[in-house]
């Protein structure tokens, strides 16, 4: 007796857990806030989003301060104020576009020394071959990675989610031939295509951002029709149809909502993967033209000081490594909150 | 519109699905016909073409599915049409709507589908007002306020609670017989003039089942609704509907009101249907059902499609199809698909040796004296 019992009372705790995990299972498919709880339970995830927050408080700052005041100094009442481009870094500490008064090249970190003297305070990281801040010029770096990131991820996003969805909807010709033409895209090397549309249409950072946006369309049309091929034969979609729902709405309403979880969590994850392709493109003198700073050009700039002054190179390298990071941390967690096949 | 006319006429609809298998034929030549404010009953086993059916009906029927041939003419206007082109080849007729008409007149606003499963027929990423708004929106033309006021009228007249409130729940907090209240509540919402419904309570309980059932008659008196009403579960016909069409293997085997169909049942299929209702006075062992599964659609059995498991079988069964006609005259037309009606049929049933059937069912005595006599 005693043992069927316990039996029992097994059989109803397992019944409970399971009734549990349903219970999530339904929730994650509606949920902004329980996705956010998920993030929040996951430490690794909250990393990501600490970082990324930062970056994106550090870049707003620099695009308010490079672009914004700028363009605020062609008007007369601010230009009167005193306004003008890199105003706030200006004022606080340095300009991190212009050559200082007083030259001190390649100096090393604070705290260490090199050939060309001992390190210093003012410059807590050191200088560049043109004397200036490193430190400063990698914060108004931030603006350009943030900006490409978020910028040729969406491009791609956009475009690739509407491609896929449409392809996986209608099926058939339509299906074959937008597909193919996506993969005929995906067949090319991504960073030779970016190149050739950059040296048809400009060097400018703009460019870049589209030319990389536009490689990386496949990759979010083949994930996102993969799901829509399923979505669209549930029983919704069906209603949606009896009812008479426009074909533009039933995609738009009904079938991207249901199939949308992997582009956000491949989205948060191409963000990292773009930044590290316009650094490369900044690198290689395409996209941000000096003297504007971006950290792939800083260390394209850094190449020839390598070994005497390896510091000049690995700041640039540490903020790309912490960013594209952030990114793959919370694309991760992101990953877990979505899936309800990952048990917490 | 003739005054005369039925708000719906099928005739002679034929669908069919092309697979590597083969043609399916799911629906093989399906007529019958809707009046205003009439429950229409579509019954068979699965696989019968039921559904396919319903689906033809609004052009709903999808790749590798095709509407091949027939007629669906629906207040005047003729929904499928197929005429014989000068190449011999059938071809839609002009008068056929367009696919945007399908969709701009017909689907919701004057046909609407309630679907089997009700846990899978809701959106679970937009709240269950939302659906049902948009869905008025689209169908009604209705403003965001005024859609929304009438949503939650809907809700509250289908028997949802505080419907204000539920409005902005999503379908997952909504128990399974209250997203079929919700699924009715679209359908009805769009204030059509004709509701398929499509096993809507197979997926329910029984106690479920049978509060959707009353709130379904309550308000198909409200709003003179006419359904059709698909369904495997002879009790259920018993209970809503007015008119029957019995299905097998894609083509309509009998055809009658319902008091007729139970009390004077016409084809041993319907028959069998009947008996295999499990009774509270039937063990397992007792139960009676039909022997063997229903063929395939794609090479369906030569004659009398239930021949190969039918008790009364027949040589000439094997050999004479029988189309359904009128086989008993009084009052309402009652058509049936059997050659032992042999006065209406005339392929010599009763001369010709009987198959051997009869081992593996029981044979139903009632039908039996009532097919032969009609004979002598």
């Amino acid at each position: 007796m005693a043992t069927s019992d316990t039996q029992s009372d097994e059989m109803l705790s397992s019944d409970r857990g399971e009734g549990g995990v349903e219970e999530e299972e339904i929730e994650s498919r509606v949920g902004l806030s329980y996705t956010l709880l998920q993030i929040q339970r996951d430490p690794t995830a909250l990393v990501g989003l600490a970082i990324i927050t930062v970056m994106t408080f550090i870049a707003v700052v620099a695009y308010l301060d490079a672009v914004v005041f700028d363009y605020l100094a062609n008007y007369s009442f601010f230009a009167n104020l005193g306004v003008e481009q890199y105003w706030f870094a200006n004022t606080v500490w340095t300009h991190p576009e212009n050559d200082p008064a007083d030259v001190r090249a390649l100096l090393p970190p604070a705290w260490t020394e090199n050939a060309f003297g001992a390190g210093t305070w003012d410059h807590p990281l050191g200088t560049d071959h043109r004397g200036r801040d490193i430190l400063v010029r990698l914060f108004y770096g931030t603006r350009i990675a943030i900006q490409v990131g978020f910028i040729s991820t969406a491009i791609g996003m956009v475009f690739g989610t509407l491609i896929g969805a449409v392809a996986g909807y209608y099926g058939g010709w339509i299906d074959d031939a937008l597909m193919r033409g996506a993969e005929t895209l995906y067949a090319i090397p991504f960073l030779v295509l970016v190149i050739a549309f950059m040296a048809a249409f400009g060097r400018d950072l703009t460019y870049a951002m589209v030319g990389v946006g536009i490689t990386t369309i496949p990759v979010f049309s083949r994930l996102i029709r993969s799901r829509v091929v399923s979505v669209r034969e549930e029983d919704y979609i069906e209603a949606a149809r009896a009812a008479g729902v426009r074909d533009r709405n039933i995609i738009l309403r009904h079938v991207i909502p249901n199939s949308f979880a992997p582009v956000l969590v491949q989205a948060t994850l191409q963000i990292g993967v773009s930044i590290l392709i316009v650094a490369g493109l900044s690198f290689l003198g395409y996209g941000v033209q000096p003297p504007k700073p971006s950290w792939g050009q800083m260390l394209s700039n850094s190449r020839g000081y390598m070994l005497p002054d390896p510091w000049f190179s690995v700041w640039p390298g540490i903020a790309i490594l912490i960013t594209v990071v952030g990114f793959n941390l919370l694309g991760d967690g992101l990953r877990d909150a979505l899936d309800p096949r990952v048990n917490n | 519109m003739s005054a005369d006319e039925p708000l719906l006429e099928v005739r002679d609809l034929k669908t069919q699905f092309f697979t590597a298998e083969g043609t399916v034929r799911a629906v093989d030549g399906v007529s019958f016909t809707v009046e205003e404010g009439e429950i229409v009953g579509i019954v068979g086993e699965s696989g019968a073409g039921k559904s396919v059916a319903a689906s033809s009906i609004l052009r709903l029927v999808e790749d590798p599915g095709e509407i091949v041939g027939g007629e669906v003419r629906f207040k005047g206007e003729t929904l499928v049409g197929f005429e014989e082109g000068p190449d011999g080849e059938l071809r839609e007729r002009d008068e056929m709507l367009s696919n945007g008409e399908m969709r701009g007149r017909i689907r919701g606003r004057e046909i609407a589908i309630i679907f089997q499963d009700p846990m899978e027929s809701l959106n679970p990423v937009f709240t269950v007002g939302g659906q049902l708004q948009e869905f008025i929106e689209i169908n009604r033309d209705l403003g965001g306020e005024e859609a929304e006021q009438e949503a939650i009228d809907m809700l509250r007249e289908v028997g949802i609670p505080e419907p204000e409130a539920r409005y902005d729940d999503y379908p997952h907090q909504f128990s399974g017989g209250m997203r079929q209240r919700v699924l009715i509540a679209m359908a009805l919402a769009c204030e059509p003039s004709l509701i398929i419904a499509d096993e809507p309570t197979t997926a329910l309980d029984v106690t479920v089942e049978g509060q959707i059932l009353d709130l379904v008659e309550d308000l198909q008196a409200k709003y003179e609704t006419s359904f059709i009403w698909v369904t495997h579960d002879m009790g259920v016909v018993a209970e809503i509907c007015d008119r029957v069409n019995v299905m097998y293997l894609g083509e309509v085997i009998e055809q009658a009101e319902v008091k007729d169909l139970f009390y004077d049942t016409k084809h041993p299929y319907t028959g069998a249907l009947l008996d295999s209702i499990p009774r509270p006075d039937e063990t397992v062992e007792e139960l009676n059902p039909i022997e063997g599964v229903m063929p395939e659609a794609i090479n369906p059995p030569s004659g009398c499609r239930f021949h190969p498991r039918c008790p009364h079988a027949r040589e000439v069964c094997i050999e004479v199809h029988p189309e359904n006609r009128v086989v008993d005259g009084d009052g309402t037309p009652h058509r049936g698909a059997c050659l032992r009606h042999e006065e209406t049929f005339m392929a010599g049933y009763w001369g010709s040796d009987p198959l051997g059937n009869e081992t593996q069912g029981e044979t139903d005595p009632e039908l039996t004296t009532d097919g032969g006599g009609s004979d002598e």
